[in-house]
């Protein structure tokens, strides 16, 4: 490294006033214009630097930054406890669907080996308060609508002929 | 007889871990602390003087809200002014490349010596421009170094590039100032 850049790599310091300048460095400076351009620069970047208008108000600002800082916070918050909840909820439909599918008689197959891949312990139930739970009841036991083109409600008087043909084409 | 506790200034790490863990009052002081560097890296870096403490507050927020990005490899300062520096980027699009240094932007010349400040006031202003001009590395390498007394190692893992990239990019942007302060 000659003697040039070793000064350009120490000027930030001195120009900070963290470090000053040896005498052979500012003997190099006083006669090497390339390196007194760039000594002149770090200077001129300094005294720009103190132009910086003052933050009008310090302790408003760090209490703007703050107030948007717990805002933000308990937004996230609220938006990971929906999520939770609305988890929570389906994995709970799913449980207690198929638990009252299987009390109502033979399910489909499909439905029993969801059955069996389904029924694991929720911890997140246990979680939930008394309320949330007979929200998520409620909104269980509320009955499905129809479909469309069907009447599911007349489903029991079909023979099994006729429901494989519905199967069918409900599955294309 | 005992010796009086001495007060120790919490570092830039144990505040952040205390805002971490819940603790407000780190935030603000990690606020008092930087924010006044943060103005003299947007400002040189081409913010217009009305917009400054708006800017800041929206890069001490952005700060906050990714804290656990800050790993410590470079400084907390030197983490900060590259979010300032994404915040003008981000507010220069939103004009959509506009200026955003203004004639406003110009300090009126001290009284006692007009002529002497004057010139020192247009060095400054084409000094701003110049360094506004500069490719967003070579800025930002150069600002850190000349304003931070950043090394090039700090540099570097702040900015996602080499220590010898850094070189290279501050050597490129003296290079270019240097003609401005002639």
């Amino acid at each position: 490294m000659n003697d040039c850049a070793r000064l350009s790599d120490r000027m930030p310091e001195v120009a900070l006033e963290r470090s000053v300048w040896t005498p052979d460095e500012a003997a190099h400076l006083d006669e090497c214009d390339e390196c007194g351009d760039e000594w002149r620069l770090m200077l001129a970047t300094h005294s720009l630097a103190g132009r910086t208008p003052a933050i009008s108000d310090p302790v408003a600002l760090a209490a703007a930054v703050q107030g948007r800082i717990a805002r933000d916070r308990a937004e996230r918050i609220r938006t990971r406890r929906t999520w939770s909840f609305v988890g929570a909820a389906a994995a709970a439909a799913m449980v207690l669907g198929v638990a009252l599918a299987d009390r109502g008689g033979t399910p489909p197959p499909a439905a029993r080996v969801a059955a069996g891949s389904v029924l694991v312990p929720l911890p997140e139930l246990e979680g939930l308060e008394t309320a949330q739970l007979d929200t998520l009841l409620q909104n269980i036991d509320r009955p499905a609508p129809a479909p469309s083109s069907l009447d599911a409600s007349t489903m029991g008087e079909h023979e099994d002929g006729e429901l494989e043909q519905v199967f069918a084409t409900w599955e294309g | 007889m005992s010796a009086s506790p001495v007060l120790e200034t919490p570092s830039d790490h144990a505040l952040a871990a205390a805002y971490r863990a819940g603790d407000e009052r780190a935030a603000a002081e990690l606020v008092r602390r930087h924010a006044p560097a943060v103005a003299r890296f947007l400002y040189s870096s081409g913010a217009a003087r009305d917009e400054i403490d708006d800017l800041v507050q929206e890069a001490l927020f952005r700060a906050f809200r990714r804290l656990d990005g800050w790993r410590g490899e470079a400084s907390f300062r030197s983490w900060l002014f590259v979010i300032a520096g994404n915040v003008l980027r981000d507010e220069y699009r939103r004009r959509k490349g506009r200026q955003m240094l203004s004639l406003e932007d110009r300090d009126l010349p001290d009284r006692a010596d007009p002529d002497a400040d004057l010139a020192a006031t247009d060095t400054a202003e084409r000094l701003r421009q110049g360094i506004t001009k500069l490719p967003r590395l070579q800025r930002e390498v150069f600002l850190l170094r000349t304003q931070q007394g950043s090394g090039y190692t700090e540099i570097a893992a702040a900015l996602g590039t080499t220590p010898g990239a850094a070189r290279v990019h501050y050597h490129h942007a003296v290079r270019r100032l240097k003609e401005l302060v002639k």
